[in-house]
């Protein structure tokens, strides 16, 4: 049997339980909505209609739903997941190779071997640095993708890349592709959820989860990491509860009025649907947000008792759950961009390593431990990697942008684990074998949720767009099961 | 346009076939292109020929190939069934009368031709089985020459869309009284053989709502909705469409939906800076103006497109009507143009504002898109590419790619001789600073790079400073070779920060300085133009398969040449009379005006019939041609459009005989027995129920609450992202205009308005789509918008009424839905008032009680959980939080947001 069973029973169960009496009306509705998805328009330009339903993939899918873990800024590969021993060999000796610096006045061609130690970790081997201790335990379950390059070392344009296929602006990011594709699992909660960090927005805020020109549905949801968590969710305090449900039913005792005005017209009937999707949206959202029912035991495994990684660890906490309610697509970001080591590497890197690692490698456990790894893929990595060669002094110094090779990893879904894949130069440089560009690597997220990256397309400005935008790519079946 | 766009475009052009004829095949995924297959040819009994069967199949699928190129695949051209039989490299195509044995349905049928993904249906391989079986006969004789290209046919003249209009004889319906004009006559001819008839006529009330919905997106004032009610008189809804025609609401409402058409946005787009443009708003302002002044169309249209050939250059010491026709070129300006703000590609940004500019001219006067035509021929409607270079030689002296002007070069400056005196004596102050600016900067870069030079061995140092003095494209090896070693040796203006970041403080405070003198410059106001630079006149070329870096033979101007009329092409004279400019644009406006366009009064009354009815008699209202959709009444379409003209191109007349008629005054609800007969009332046996726009949604608000601003035009009201993320109107003064006046930036659409459909420009909108998500229930429910402005909606009703409930619960009504309530949702009301109130009550006296408790306790345990920042809410006395409640529900309700 078909593990990843798409016929939505999360929906049905809604619409079995309406809140305010309207479920028959709102079930007809809906299911006509569905209909009328199912016989094309026969006009491109007749207005159409979107939603969040769950759609059959084209293809038999790996994975169901996706948790992007963004570490915004370009991690350094050679100091995290692809180990170079030549490199360290020729510390402090000049680079030869044609270096693109972002940095000028402290550019130098000198070559940086890294200060932290790698070693062979899980039965598979794969080596990690030091600094990643939690990671190195979940070795045996990720993938880590050692060749990816954006060829870009500007962090908005290699982000752009990355999540919107091209680096012009204002494109379609990834999740807003993903749940255009597929809908999603869950009517009573966002279908992309962004879950946004305390201590401010990423670098380029809400760029990052844009629906781009595909309808506003599809943009992220951000779940703050205050109140109020979800915008528009919930009215101000005084205003929640039995008084909220009072001014719905009245509301909809309004509407049902209007409507037996008006038999038959669908519009009306699916609005009366929408809110009462919303009053559920309410309960559902807080609940799945809701983490005091955790045992010590999994709150322990995020390190949600040590101060350093707790807010990161709810967080991947809370994408767990998110998932496990069948929310499509999750992603976390951090603020700013903490990644971006230029300077005093050996503080600020160890600093952001310990906030996201024992969280990161705690959700694949979690993951696993509950039997959802297998239909939930898991991304962590950034917009590049870096150089190299010392940016400054070696010793106070950091590292410079790169676009031209970096690592990511990737676990669940259907990817294989104890593995990597491609390979940089031998100073971590530039990818050069098993290449993976910003294209492939969206064309292989796509095909792990079983849609053709040819054929997921949306007419836009009288063009056929793509997440790929007809760039040179492949589907990287390699690392698949 | 690149290469890659084109192809892009191609494979569009595909695709839209298949979605469009693909209608059979059921899939649940709105982006998945069927894959089932073209060619529902009608076939009722009649012959198959090559020129009404075949060839549309062979050019939809074909031609690409075998025809349209002078280099054929294999020889082979399929243009004309004598040279299918004079064959290509492999011989005949066809044998006539042995369908199997010939090469053509062989190499169809076994899934060779065509060699890409697109197959062709078995129904079309059945067809041209079927016509070779046949004999493979042609209508007529064929030509003895053919050139280059699809070219037209008679079968593609005679496709309605391109026949003159003509008014039709009106049916004698004297006899059914549901009559009311020429209008209805025609529709309830068409209605006689399906059983249906027009609905009663909506109820007094009902027609008065929907119609000032429809004319100025606003109810009128309870009072006035009280002495509109009591005229009982034979003209008085006559009287009522005069009055919200002269209302100038009219032309905030309409003006709307031109500006969707136009791609009005008040930025550049194009890049991620998505810079403002100033005064974009003032072609807003002219659309407004132009529609309440009832300005004959053909006087608007020939105003956008040529505004600027109607006053005399050089554009200085303007009078305002040369100001207003100039500015109605802004029509012209409205796509995308990412040029000035740095686009990597510039001479593929170039072209896409002009292809953008053409297809908002072709979608907004001919209700047709050429742009397929840019890379080739149309495949479905016989547009030539030659005419789209045509269409583009007209636009090309104003937007020439070659001496491009960016958009800040294309501004009209308003200053006067004393003004621009003034400014120089300015400018003159500025450069002084600037130039202790330059020096600063050079002695800055200098002392940096000494800086970084003492990191080196003495020795090397002179070298080292040689090298850097030395220009980048002049070094010698071993210099290049110091930089590539020494990267931080290279610096400049760009990066000098880096290095220092005092000195470039410093400069920011000089460049501040500047900015101050310059401040003092008399304000200088600008016209968002497009114009021609007299005397340049830039040959325009046929770019192969649309690619700018191929071009091919030099074009003419002039029009789509299927659309005039077959005797009389339109042409362009050399010199066009007195003006200095080409003329270009002029001529083809006057064309498109003439009275003789097949398709210019046929798009806009089919644009107005849209809106009034939610559907265009044309569904498509984009597109006339092969893949859009036939007129559902035809004849009503022609008799529009001629009385349109003859009537002086006057919208407003339009309005008032569209909603004088039956049709646009019946019922909207759905009988029965009608509805079994025609669920979609394709035939208009009632009036359809429509959403209102995301725009009129907040401007009814805003009414209801008694916050709007009712003042108009002027700079758009500016737009901030607030703490949250979300785009919002900024607060102030200008906070509660009308929705036409918020700034429309294409990279930051404001939250509340994109909700509810408000489209994004990225070229233009034809038509809204509207969506129905929780997203928008939510934001009803919950919004800060909406909560604050149903608080003041309840202040307003209590500042109108007093404190008695019932008078309130009537108000709220009437201002609400123009009507008083009935007598169940008045008790109803009352009671979900009375209680509210008592629950609010009680709860607050919850909250006193426990606070009242220890109240300087310690720190609350929870918090570490404790919103950030949250404002203490509000209370209201319970009998007002009941009465907000209320009015937050109007807000939220069916009444509110759909006319009936």
């Amino acid at each position: 049997m078909n593990p990843l069973c798409y016929s939505n029973p999360s929906r049905r169960k809604f619409l079995a339980r309406g809140t305010f009496g309207v479920g028959s009306v709102a079930l007809a509705c809906l299911l006509q909505q569905e209909q009328a998805l199912a016989v094309p328009s026969n006009v491109l330009l007749e207005p159409k209609v979107f939603d969040l339903t769950p759609k059959a993939p084209m293809l038999q899918p790996h994975a169901r739903s996706l948790i992007s873990l963004f570490m915004h800024g370009g991690p350094s590969q050679v100091d995290l997941l692809d180990p170079k021993p030549e490199l360290s060999k020729r510390d402090g000796q000049s680079y030869d190779g044609n270096v693109v610096f972002s940095f000028f006045n402290r550019a130098t061609k000198r070559l940086l071997g890294s200060p932290w130690k790698f070693k062979q970790h899980g039965q598979c081997g794969t080596a990690v640095s030091e600094l990643l201790p939690n990671i190195a335990e979940i070795v045996d379950d990720i993938c880590v993708i050692r060749s990816m390059h954006t060829d870009t070392n500007d962090h908005g344009t290699s982000i752009r890349k990355l999540v919107t296929g091209l680096s012009q602006p204002d494109r379609a990011t990834l999740g807003a592709w993903l749940t255009y594709g597929l809908g999603t699992e869950n009517q009573n909660l966002p279908a992309y959820v962004v879950l946004g960090d305390p201590g401010g927005q990423p670098t380029f805020g809400i760029k990052n989860w844009s629906n781009g020109w595909l309808p506003s549905i599809y943009q992220g949801t951000v779940v703050r990491a205050q109140e109020p968590r979800i915008l528009n969710l919930e009215p101000p305090p005084h205003l929640k509860g039995e008084l909220q449900r009072q001014n719905l039913d009245y509301l909809q005792q309004l509407n049902r009025d209007f409507l037996d005005r008006h038999p038959g017209e669908s519009d009306l009937e699916a609005r009366i649907a929408a809110f009462e999707l919303a009053a559920r949206m309410q309960v559902d959202a807080k609940e799945a947000l809701d983490i005091s029912q955790e045992t010590a035991a999994t709150c322990r495994l995020y390190g949600l008792d040590d101060p350093v990684t707790k807010e990161y660890g709810t967080r991947c906490l809370i994408a767990r759950r998110l998932v496990e309610r069948g929310v499509r697509f999750v992603q976390l970001f951090l603020p700013s961009q903490p990644w971006d080591s230029h300077t005093d590497i050996r503080k600020s890197l160890p600093e952001i390593c310990r906030k996201t690692d024992k969280p990161s490698a705690g959700l694949v456990k979690d993951l696993k431990d509950r039997g959802l790894l297998d239909s939930t893929l898991v991304h962590w990595g950034g917009e590049f990697g870096r150089l190299p060669v010392s940016e400054g002094d070696p010793a106070k110094g950091g590292r410079d942008h790169n676009g031209e090779g970096f690592s990511i990893w990737l676990a669940g879904g259907g990817v294989r684990g104890g593995t990597t894949f491609g390979q940089t130069c031998e100073f971590g440089h530039r990818s050069v074998v098993d290449k993976v560009s910003q294209n492939d690597f969206q064309a292989t997220l796509l095909h792990a949720f079983g849609l053709d990256h040819n054929k997921l397309t949306y007419i836009h400005n009288g063009q056929q767009q793509k997440l790929t935008a007809d760039q040179p790519c492949r589907v990287v079946r390699e690392i698949f099961g | 346009m690149t290469g890659q766009n084109c192809r892009v475009e191609m494979r569009y052009c595909l695709m839209r076939i298949l979605v469009c004829v693909g209608l059979a095949a059921a899939s649940s995924q709105p982006w998945v292109v069927s894959s089932a297959a073209a060619g529902d040819i009608d076939r009722r009994g009649t012959p198959l020929t090559f020129e009404q069967h075949v060839r549309p199949i062979l050019k939809a699928y074909c031609f690409d190939c075998h025809g349209a190129e002078a280099d054929r695949k294999g020889g082979l051209d399929l243009r004309l069934k004598r040279l299918m039989f004079a064959g290509g490299d492999s011989g005949p195509a066809i044998t006539p009368g042995d369908g199997s044995n010939s090469l053509l349905f062989q190499r169809i049928r076994d899934g060779e031709m065509p060699p890409r993904d697109k197959k062709l249906s078995e129904k079309d391989q059945r067809t041209i089985l079927d016509w070779i079986a046949a004999g493979a006969s042609t209508l007529r004789d064929e030509p003895a020459e053919i050139g280059n290209g699809i070219g037209i046919t008679a079968e593609d003249r005679a496709f309605w869309s391109f026949q003159p209009v003509r008014k039709p004889a009106i049916p004698d319906t004297s006899l059914h009284a549901s009559v009311r004009t020429p209008i209805d006559s025609l529709l309830l001819d068409a209605m006689k053989d399906s059983g249906l008839s027009f609905s009663s006529d909506a109820e007094k009330l009902t027609l008065l709502r929907r119609a000032s919905l429809d004319l100025t997106g606003m109810l009128p004032t309870p009072e006035e909705v009280s002495q509109i009610m009591a005229d009982d008189s034979d003209g008085a809804y006559e009287k009522l469409l005069d009055r919200l025609l002269a209302s100038s609401q009219y032309g905030e409402r309409w003006g709307r939906h031109w500006l969707d058409v136009a791609g009005y946005a008040d930025s550049e787009g194009g890049s991620t800076a998505d810079a403002v443009r100033n005064f974009a708003y003032k072609y807003r302002d002219y659309v407004i103006r132009s529609l309440n002044a009832d300005k004959p169309f053909d006087q608007f249209i020939t105003e956008q497109l040529a505004g600027d050939e109607l006053v005399e250059p050089p554009y200085q010491d303007l009078a305002p009507d040369e100001i207003e026709k100039l500015v109605a070129t802004g029509f012209l300006r409205m796509a995308v143009d990412g040029t000035g703000s740095g686009a990597t590609d510039q001479e593929a940004a170039r072209n896409q504002v002009i292809a953008d500019t053409l297809k908002i001219v072709s979608s907004a006067f001919l209700g047709m898109t050429v742009g397929c035509a840019q890379c080739h021929d149309h495949r479905h409607d016989p547009i030539l590419q030659t005419d789209y270079y045509r269409m583009r030689a007209v636009f090309e002296p104003a937007l020439d790619w070659k001496e491009w002007r960016v958009p800040a070069q294309r501004q009209i400056s308003l200053y006067r001789e004393t003004d621009r005196a003034k400014a120089a004596e300015i400018e003159t102050e500025a450069a002084v600073v600037a130039a202790a600016r330059a020096k600063k900067q050079s002695e800055s870069i200098a002392a940096a790079l000494e800086k970084e030079l003492e990191k080196f061995e003495p020795p090397l140092r002179d070298v080292y400073r040689v090298a850097y003095s030395t220009p980048a494209n002049e070094r010698t090896e071993a210099q290049q070779k110091v930089f590539a070693e020494n990267p931080v040796l290279l610096i400049n203006a760009g990066n000098l920060y880096q290095y220092n970041q005092g000195a470039a403080d410093e400069l920011k405070k000089f460049d501040e300085q500047i900015e101050k003198i310059r401040s003092r410059k008399p304000f200088e106001d600008f016209l968002h133009v497009l114009t021609e630079v007299p005397g340049k006149v830039p040959t325009t070329f046929l770019f192969h398969r649309g690619d700018p870096k191929q071009p091919k033979e030099p074009m003419a101007p002039g029009g789509i040449a299927v659309l005039e009329p077959n005797a009389q092409p339109f042409t362009i004279a050399e010199k066009a009379g007195h003006l200095p400019t080409t003329g270009r644009r002029l001529a083809y406006a006057q064309w498109l005006v003439s009275g003789q366009h097949p398709l210019v009064a046929r798009a806009i009354v089919n644009r107005v019939w849209l809106q009034h009815f939610g559907r265009g008699l044309v569904d498509t209202p984009g597109d006339f041609g092969a893949l859009g959709s036939a007129p559902s009444n035809p004849e009503l379409l022609d008799w529009l459009a001629s009385e349109f003209v003859e009537h002086g191109w006057s919208l407003k007349w339009l309005h008032k005989r569209i909603m004088t008629s039956t049709v646009y005054r019946q019922a909207s609800s759905r009988e029965p027995t009608k509805h079994l007969l025609d669920p979609e009332n394709r035939f208009l046996w009632r009036k359809p129920i429509q959403r209102l726009e995301a725009e009129i949604l907040r401007d009814r608000i805003l009414e209801a609450s008694g916050s709007l601003n009712a003042s108009m035009f002027g700079s758009p009201v500016p737009i901030v992202e607030d703490e949250v993320g979300q785009i919002v109107v900024s607060p102030g003064a200008d906070a509660f205009r009308r929705s036409i006046y918020i700034q429309v930036r294409r990279s930051t659409p404001v939250s509340m308005l994109q909700q509810f459909d408000m489209p994004t420009m990225e070229v233009n909108c034809e038509v809204r789509s509207t969506s129905t998500v929780s997203t928008q229930s939510l934001a009803l429910m919950n919004s800060d918008f909406i909560l604050q402005q149903a608080e003041q909606f309840a202040t307003r009703v209590v500042r109108e009424v007093g404190s008695d409930l019932e008078p309130q619960v009537i108000r709220a009504w009437h201002i609400a839905y123009g009507r008083p309530p009935t007598n169940v949702e008045l008790k109803r009301s009352l009671e979900f008032l009375k209680h509210q109130t008592e629950f609010v009550a009680s709860q607050l006296a919850t909250i006193t009680n426990k606070t009242e408790q220890p109240k300087e306790s310690a720190t609350p345990p929870e918090k570490k959980d404790a919103p950030d920042k949250v404002k203490q809410p509000k209370r209201l006395e319970p009998s007002m939080q009941a009465l907000t409640n209320l009015c937050q529900a109007l807000f939220g309700s069916h009444e509110f947001l759909f006319a009936d």
